[in-house]
Order: structure tokens, then C-alpha cells, then sequence
């Protein structure tokens, strides 16, 4: 971001400087969502921002447009200290926020809420937006009526109307089927790039990395927990854009490579980690994880690891995940962005289902976070721990991950190596009653 | 480090406390047990004498509470019985449902005379006879939404569970208990909460009341409250209050809230939104070390009984399979003569005592109709004047809501008649006539139904509409009618169909009142009811019993089913 940090400030739209936002979640704990967050939306752009879920994407967006306040930081429109909402900015949900009770036209109305549009004018306009997005003929039909596309383009009238500078969108096709998803990317850009409308920016926040490079003149990559800029990567290629064009599938491969960089920092060789350091577990399940071991086997165990995120229905932050556990378990290795099944990775594929379970248990016994869990379990053999103290303990051991799904994943993977028992309903965890004297610590 | 000796000391010592405290509600309750049905063979008396100390309370409000449980046994079992036969007969269910309906609207307190008459003539001697009648008044006020409740669960159980109970050949009963409690036991319970608090808004009529100049008066607390009202004794009425509210709480807190949170495991689908319901008693009980064995033992019991009998079920599943259903169809056809039978009989009755009434009460019927009607409409415009705007205030913010719902609750709870005579003094203060307290009379009780269901229908307004009526600047009045307005208004209609039923009849209690030796009253279907009640004028009764039925259905056809199907179509926000 060197040379676009610092932008002549009439030419910026909308702006946030060192931003923080943080919540407090259920438990009480201050979550950071975004942690000095600089984003700029200049005339003229459309700018993606692209991250895996649950890294305040739609956090930003907001804080943005002034929806909410950040905890820190400033937010400015055209240079100036931004007061309330932004000006000139309108927002397409990605569930269409449509009113159920209202028809087509009187929801696009909604749109011209408190602007300073006379009757005439007002009804014109509604008429005029909606013939843009291709509604002509719908004005009196109920959402309930429309197909999701249909309704999201109610959604981009209603954001249209007014006549607005800066088009915010929020994850707006990820609610709709493959095909029309498509569609609605290509009148997206049609709507922006016929400037009729007054339209100047888009800000289009996704998780799907073909539809950034597709629409992105600028693409921002936010990385999760905290949400921080990672990288901008500049998309010069011209309109209309080709997914096979080889220019395309670089850019493809550069963000792939950033998101990478950000999930699975290259370790230290030779594998200098303490056996028992307590790491963060991240949120995979097991059968997820052996559905990969499986995957690589098949294919001789070893792959790159964008063909496993096309191989699977997984979006890429849940690949990600999924690898990162199974090298956390030494099951698979990954040198850059290839990733090769381990001998016990070789060792779990080829053991029958309940063979497996002692050697996940072995893995997990490796691991801090388990050790440490166990040995405070065996303390009190017959008494079930509830799940607040697990929380509270895995809280002091891991203090910057959040305890609830930390506990999930905890459990899960736990649970199928017999470890631990665990009853929903009490939220009690306790050591695995039918323990077989193989193997509990080694 | 993290948990250390001392803590566990002190958690040891907490545990034992627990043991000894569950000990010790163990024995009241079977002392308790034991004493009350003492009670039931105490002769017959009119016109109990009811002390007014405030130290008789306890004992009155523990018999109140043990006919509420009584009645409430009585419409647990009903249910079960009713909503099974229903459920899995499709001739009985067009005429049960239908039946279940009409239950439903009907002004229960109109039956309470025949009732009392035939009771005290069965058993002559003891008190049975009266306690019978009143336990079975509290239960016509409990029993219909439960019956609905399971009926619906029932029918909404998904197929797949049939299947798989008839693929392992599950008998009957385990058929019964593992899929059809299982799937219903979530609504069963909200709904038995709701019914329970029900159940108490006619407890001053259903234990002490008039009849063709005979006063028959139960131990209770409503009876005490009604004999306070009488002599207008503020501070008993006061203590009273106190003591309804407590008991209300104390059941909330003992029985409502623990079986709500163990309900919780019976929920099918698998997301789970907002937080799950807590309740401290639960987790008390979780952590007793004596009940953790207690369970223990019982499940090593039943794994060896399981291993000394093994499985003997083939013949069992044989009779399920033919036998069931088979007995299922006779005991249908037994009851639906039965029940025909009745009908006709109750039928000739009944005209016999409608030729008695002549044109001109009809005509004065009607006229009473149209002034309790107008007095119905008032009581829910008040209610919809205020709950409106401050339930879609606070139901927006979540804290504020969920800190609301057990208050709201708890006040709903609260039968409105025991407030009865403290409003009325302080309106008369103001001289306010008669005829428009009662209104307001009726609102107090109605009042609550609006408030809950606005609450909840402004908790569950879709984050991104509102969230887009920000973008789009929509504000102040236009928020109103874009956005709040539209979005609870099926929930507004939920909670009119109750409080407007509520407030028909509470009419009967509201239109006449006995306040400090005065008998107060204003003309309406409420106080021709009551006169004849207290008149023994059996024709006139049915009569007004009967108007008022046919009143309550003909508004649900028209105006509720209309205003409902409007808001499932229109204001529907499953989108």
C-alpha cells in the first residue's frame, strides 16, 4: 500500500484512518474486530474488499458509511470529518432488506426517503431506476413474488435512486443461485460504468476471489482476528474481463498467494515448535479433516492446495482451516502452497475407523492445549467439569483466541479420539468414562 | 493454579448445603401432601369462616396453589388423551377440533352454577363435592391452549420419526413416550406455563360465590380476597396481593424455568438462536453430588434389569402392531356415540330452558351484547394506545426486552380480579361512572396478552430492515408506518384474538362488583350473567351464556380470521 496510502483528500469519497472496532461478545470478552484498519474509496473506483468470513468486512463497511461508530480512529467524506451518515451513499444488502409489505415501487420509494426530490420528480426517478435494472412491468408485484435475483434488483434500484455517488455492496450475490450471480455481476458493472447515474464508486464486499478480480479495479485483502489490511493488489486488466484469460488467473493466483501468506505462515524448518507448546486450534471438524487425508491419498498424496479448495464445497478460509488442523496434527506438511500427506497422515488413511481413533489420540496428546486439558480433567476423575470453567481455562491458556468455538473444536476432535465426553445438555465435559488402558497419557 | 485447594474446599461445603437443601424441599412437599388431603374429608359448610390475619395467608395460598396443581393434572391428562385421539383418528378430529374450538371461547364462568349444583349433590356431606367444582372450573380455564398445543405438535411431527419408530416396530407406548412427548414437550411446557397463570383469574369467583342465595366459600386465598373486597379491608387486599404475587413467582422459579431449560433437549431443530434459557434452581440441582448418584444407581438398576430380562418385546410389538389400533378404533366409536348421546340429551335440556325466555329479554340480551362490546373494544383500544408504542420501544433493544419478559409475565399472571376493588376506589375518587371503570376493568387484564406478543414481535424485527430504513434515513413517523407498524402487526393480532376473549369475560367479573359492602354494576351480558347467577335464574343464564358464545365465535370467524389471514399474507415476514 505504499504509494496509495496518502490520496489528495477532495479525491477521496469516503475514508477511515487506524480504525479499531471491538465488541463484546456473549461472554462478556471484548472481541477486536477491526484493529487500525486505513481504507480509502477514491472517485471513480470500484474497490473489493475480500476476506474470509468473520474478518469485519461488513464491519467496515459500516463504520464506512457511518452506520456504526468506531471504537478509534477517524472516518471522513471528501475530506471532512464524517457526521452521521455519509452524504451520498447507498447500500445493497446481501439479503435484500426488501419491506415484505411493500410492492416493488413503493420499496424503491423507500430509497428517496428525506431527499429533496419533488412528487414529479420523485415518481419519475422510481420509474426511471426500475426500468434500469430491468423491472419494467413489476412496479405493483410483492417480494414474495420475485426471485432472489429479481429481489436484489429491487435492492440496486432502491440503492439507484436517488442518484447516489458511492454504491456500497454487501456481499450482495452470495444469497443467489451460480447463474444469476453471474448475470447480476455483469449489470453491475454496466450500471457503474454508464455514468448517467451520477454514480462514482462501488464498494463491493465479498469472500469470492473471482468476483473481486471480475469487478475490482482495486482489490483490499483483509485478514481475520483481528480484521487488518493484508495487502492491496491493484487489477489494471481492461473490461469486459475473461475468467480463463491468463491475465486474469494471475491476479487469481497473486491474492491466492496472500491469503495463504495470512492463514499458513511458513514455520521455521525442521519443525523447531515445543511438542507441547499450546497452540490455537483452528475451527475444523474432524471429519472434515480426514475427508482431506482421504482427498490427498487418492491423489497421491500430494496437491496444490487451490485444487483441493476446487475440489471441495468449502470456501477458501474453510479449506484453510482444514489444512491448517491436519498440520497441526502432523497428518499433512505444506512447503508454500503445496500440501503433502506425513506417514502418519499415510498411517490414519490406510487404518480402519476405529483404528483410527488411537492414532488421532496420539496426535492430540502432542498437543499443549490437550495435555494441559487432560491433566487438569484427571485431577477430579468422577467430577464433570462445567463448560464455563473449560472456558474460563482455555481463556488463561490461549488468552487472544475466543473460548466458545475454541471449546467446539476442543470437543470435536476430542470427543472422536475418546478423550473426553462431553453432554450437551449439561454443558459438563468430563474425561472419557470407557477409557481403554492403551493409551490415556502417554 | 487455576483451580485451587480452598476453592475446592468451599465448592465441597456448597455442594453438601445444596444436598441439604433439596432434602429439606423433599419433606415439606411430602408434609404438604399429606396434610392436604386431610383437608378433602372436612364436612360440608356454606360460608367458611375466612380469617383475615395476614398469618392465615400462607396456609389459604398453599390450598389455593394445590387446586391450581390439581386442575392442572386434570388438563395435563386431558390433553395427552384428547390430543392423541385426535391426532391419529381423522373422523374424531373434524369433530374434536372444531369442538376444542368452540371450548376455547365459550365464557367458562357461566357453567359454574350447574357445575356447583351437581357436585354438592353427588357428595352431600364432604367438601369433595365443592372442591370438585372449583378444580374443575380452574381447569376449563387452563385446559385449551395445552390441548391445542399438543394436537398441533403432533401433527407437525415429521414423517421421517414416524418412519423410523415403525421401521423398529416400536409399540404403541414406546411410539408415545420416545416420539410424540418428545416432539411436544417444548410447547407443552410454554403452554402449561401459560395455563397455569390462566387458570388463576377466577379464583375470587371459584372458590367463594352466591348462588340462588346460598354462599358457598372455599378455604383459599381467593376467597379470602373476596371476603376482603366485601368489607373493604385494604390492608388484607393488600397482603393478598403480596401473597398471589409470591406464590406466582415462587412457581415461576421452582417449577416453570427448571422444566423450560430441561424442555430445551427436546428442541429438533438443530441451530439454536439467541441465548438458552437459564434457571438457577437447574443449576443448583446439577451440581448435587446426591442426586448425581441417585442417578447413577438408577441407571446401573436399569442396565441390570435390562440384562436380566433381555429383550422378551416380540410379543409386545405383535400386539402393538395389530391390537392398538384396533382398540384405538372401538374406544373412538365408544366415545363418539358416547359423546352423541350427550349432545342430544344436552340439546333437548337446553331448549327446555331457552323457551322459558321471553322476547323481551332477548331483546334485552342484545342490548347487553352491544354494550359489553363496546366495552370490549374500548378495553383493547386502551391496551393497544399504550403497549403499542412502548412495547416496539423496549422489545427493540434486546436487553431491555429480555429484562421485560419475566416482569411482563409475572404481571400477567397476576389474576386482574384481585385488583378489582383498588382500581375501582381510586377511579371513583376521580368520578369516573361506573360503566366506563368497568371497561377499564377489563383492560387491566387484557392489557398484558398485547404488550407480550408487541414485545416479541418488535424483538424479532429483521436486523437488515432496519438497518436499511438507517441508510435510507427513514425516520420518525415514516419508521412507524414502514417499518414497526407492519412488522408487528401479525404479532398485534395474536395478542388481540387473547385479550379480546380475556376481556368478554372478564366481563362477568367486571361489570358487577361487590365493593365495601356495595353492590356496584353498569348493564351489559356481564351483569345479566352474573344476576342470574346469583338469582338462580337457570334460563336467563343460558340464555346470556349462550348470546355471548355465539357473540365470541361470530367475531372469531369474521373480524379475527379476517385480520389474521391479512397478516400471514401480507405482513408476514417470512419472506
Amino acid at each position: 500500500m505504499p504509494n496509495e496510502s496518502n490520496p489528495a483528500p477532495e479525491e477521496a469519497i469516503a475514508a477511515v484512518r487506524g480504525v479499531d472496532k471491538t465488541f463484546l461478545d456473549e461472554t462478556g470478552r471484548e472481541r477486536v474486530i477491526l484493529k487500525g484498519v486505513d481504507f480509502t474509496v477514491r472517485k471513480g473506483e470500484v474497490v473489493v474488499v475480500l476476506g474470509p468470513s468473520g474478518c469485519g468486512k461488513s464491519t467496515l463497511l459500516r463504520v464506512l458509511i457511518g452506520l456504526i461508530p468506531p471504537t478509534r480512529g477517524t472516518v471522513t467524506q471528501h475530506g471532512r470529518p464524517l457526521e452521521g451518515l455519509h452524504p451520498s451513499a447507498a447500500v445493497v444488502f446481501q439479503n435484500f432488506a426488501l419491506f415484505p409489505w411493500l410492492s416493488v415501487e413503493e420499496n424503491v420509494r423507500v430509497g428517496l426517503t428525506g431527499r429533496p426530490f419533488g412528487a414529479e420528480e420523485g415518481t419519475a426517478r422510481v420509474k426511471a431506476a426500475i426500468d434500469r435494472v430491468g423491472l419494467a412491468g413489476n412496479e405493483r408485484s410483492m417480494p414474495k413474488e420475485l426471485s432472489g435475483g429479481m429481489k436484489q434488483r429491487v435492492g440496486i434500484a432502491r440503492a439507484l435512486v436517488s442518484g447516489p455517488e458511492l454504491l456500497c455492496m454487501d456481499e450482495p450475490f452470495s444469497a443467489l443461485d451460480v447463474l444469476t450471480a453471474e448475470l447480476l455481476r455483469s449489470e453491475v458493472y454496466r450500471l457503474w460504468s454508464d455514468r448517467s447515474t451520477g454514480l462514482s464508486s462501488v464498494v463491493l464486499i465479498t469472500h469470492i476471489i473471482e468476483e473481486a478480480v471480475f469487478l475490482g479495479d482495486r482489490i483490499v485483502v483483509l485478514g481475520a482476528n483481528p480484521g487488518t489490511v493484508k495487502q492491496e493488489i491493484p487489477n489494471p486488466l481492461p473490461h469486459p474481463r475473461e475468467y480463463r484469460d491468463p491475465g486474469f488467473q494471475r491476479i487469481v493466483d497473486r491474492i491466492h498467494d496472500v491469503l495463504t501468506g495470512v492463514h499458513l505462515p511458513e514455520e521455521p524448518a525442521g519443525s523447531a515448535r515445543a511438542e507441547t507448546a499450546v497452540l490455537p486450534l483452528p475451527p475444523a471438524s474432524v471429519g472434515e479433516m480426514f475427508g482431506l487425508l482421504e482427498i490427498l491419498a487418492d491423489h497421491g498424496g500430494e496437491m496444490d492446495l487451490f485444487a483441493i479448495d476446487a475440489m471441495t464445497d468449502w470456501d477458501f478460509g474453510r479449506t484453510i482451516s482444514v489444512v491448517k488442523g491436519a498440520e497441526l496434527l502432523d497428518f499433512v506438511d505444506t512447503p508454500k502452497n503445496r500440501v503433502l500427506l506425513t506417514d502418519a497422515g499415510r498411517a490414519l488413511v490406510a487404518a480402519s475407523p476405529s483404528d483410527r481413533r488411537p492414532l488421532l489420540r496420539r496426535q492430540l496428546l502432542r498437543l499443549g492445549t490437550f495435555t494441559t486439558l487432560v491433566r487438569e480433567l484427571a485431577k477430579t476423575p468422577d467430577e464433570p467439569r462445567r463448560g464455563e470453567e473449560v472456558r474460563a481455562l482455555l481463556g488463561t491458556l490461549l488468552p487472544g483466541e475466543h473460548p466458545v468455538p475454541l471449546l467446539q473444536t476442543v470437543i470435536n476432535w476430542g470427543r472422536r479420539a475418546q478423550l473426553f465426553d462431553y453432554d450437551v445438555a449439561t454443558d459438563e465435559l468430563s474425561l472419557y468414562a470407557g477409557a481403554s488402558s492403551d493409551d490415556t497419557l502417554a | 493454579m487455576k483451580f485451587s485447594r480452598s476453592a475446592a474446599r468451599s465448592a465441597r461445603f456448597e455442594r453438601l448445603g445444596i444436598d441439604l437443601l433439596l432434602l429439606g424441599a423433599f419433606g415439606a412437599l411430602v408434609s404438604g401432601v399429606v396434610v392436604l388431603a386431610g383437608r378433602w374429608h372436612a364436612p360440608i359448610r356454606t360460608a367458611v369462616e375466612i380469617d383475615l390475619s395476614p398469618l392465615a395467608l400462607p396456609g389459604y395460598t398453599l390450598l389455593s396453589l394445590s387446586r391450581g396443581f390439581a386442575a392442572y393434572l386434570l388438563s395435563l391428562a386431558f390433553t395427552l388423551v384428547y390430543g392423541t385421539v385426535a391426532a391419529h383418528s381423522k373422523r374424531a378430529e373434524k369433530v374434536m377440533i372444531p369442538l376444542l374450538d368452540i371450548g376455547q371461547g365459550i365464557p367458562v364462568l357461566g357453567f359454574l352454577p350447574g357445575l356447583v349444583l351437581g357436585m354438592v349433590a353427588l357428595f352431600p356431606r364432604t367438601n369433595v363435592g365443592l372442591e370438585l367444582a372449583c378444580i374443575v372450573m380452574i381447569f376449563t380455564a387452563q385446559v385449551w391452549n395445552m390441548t391445542f398445543s399438543f394436537y398441533g405438535s403432533l401433527r407437525s411431527i415429521p414423517a421421517e420419526l414416524h418412519e423410523v419408530a415403525r421401521l423398529n416396530r416400536f409399540s404403541w407406548w414406546k411410539r408415545f413416550r420416545t416420539v410424540e412427548v418428545s416432539a411436544s414437550v417444548i410447547g407443552l411446557v410454554w403452554n402449561s406455563m401459560m395455563s397455569m397463570a390462566g387458570g388463576w383469574f377466577f379464583l375470587t369467583v371459584n372458590e367463594a360465590f352466591t348462588l340462588g342465595g346460598r354462599d358457598f366459600r372455599l378455604p383459599g386465598i381467593g376467597s379470602y380476597m373476596s371476603v376482603a373486597i366485601e368489607r373493604g379491608d385494604t390492608r388484607a387486599i393488600f397482603w393478598a396481593i403480596v401473597a398471589m404475587v409470591l406464590m406466582i413467582l415462587a412457581v415461576d422459579q421452582l417449577l416453570w424455568r427448571p422444566l423450560v431449560v430441561w424442555s430445551e433437549r427436546f428442541r429438533i431443530e438443530e441451530i439454536t438462536t439467541g441465548r438458552p434459557p437459564t434457571s438457577w434452581v437447574v443449576t443448583l440441582l446439577r451440581k448435587s453430588r446426591l442426586l448425581r448418584r441417585l442417578r447413577r444407581t438408577f441407571r446401573q438398576a436399569r442396565r441390570a434389569a435390562a440384562q436380566a430380562a433381555p429383550a422378551a418385546a416380540p410379543p409386545e410389538a405383535a400386539w402393538a402392531a395389530g391390537a392398538a389400533p384396533v382398540a384405538l378404533r372401538v374406544l373412538t366409536v365408544a366415545a363418539g356415540g358416547a359423546s352423541l348421546a350427550a349432545c342430544a340429551w344436552g340439546g333437548w335440556k337446553l331448549v327446555s330452558l331457552l323457551v322459558q325466555v321471553d322476547a323481551q329479554k332477548w331483546r334485552m340480551l342484545a342490548l347487553a351484547l352491544l354494550s359489553t362490546a363496546g366495552r370490549t373494544a374500548l378495553a383493547l383500544g386502551l391496551a393497544v394506545l399504550w403497549t403499542v408504542p412502548v412495547g416496539v420501544l423496549l422489545g427493540r433493544s434486546p436487553v431491555w426486552s429480555r429484562r421485560l419478559q419475566p416482569v411482563v409475565q409475572t404481571a400477567a399472571s397476576f389474576p386482574a380480579p384481585m385488583l378489582y376493588p383498588l382500581v375501582t376506589g381510586a377511579l371513583l375518587l376521580f368520578h369516573v361512572p361506573f360503566g366506563l371503570i368497568a371497561a377499564i376493568l377489563m383492560f387491566l387484564g387484557a392489557q398484558w396478552y398485547v404488550l407480550f406478543n408487541v414485545l416479541a414481535g418488535a424483538s424479532a424485527i429483521p436486523h437488515d430492515l432496519d438497518e436499511a430504513s438507517d441508510v435510507y434515513r427513514v425516520t420518525g413517523r415514516g419508521r412507524w408506518t414502514t417499518l414497526y407498524l407492519p412488522s408487528i402487526f401479525p404479532f398485534l393480532v395474536t395478542g388481540l384474538i387473547t385479550a379480546a376473549g380475556g376481556a368478554w369475560n372478564a366481563s362477568i367479573v367486571a361489570e358487577t362488583l361487590l365493593y365495601r359492602g356495595k353492590t356496584m354494576e353498569t348493564f351489559g351480558l356481564g351483569t345479566l350473567i352474573t344476576r342470574a347467577t346469583h338469582d338462580g335464574d337457570f334460563p336467563l343464564l343460558t340464555a346470556g351464556v349462550l348470546t355471548m358464545s355465539f357473540a365470541l365465535v361470530l367475531l372469531n370467524r369474521t373480524v379475527w380470521r379476517r385480520l389474521y389471514r391479512l397478516a400471514e399474507t401480507r405482513y408476514s415476514l417470512n419472506r
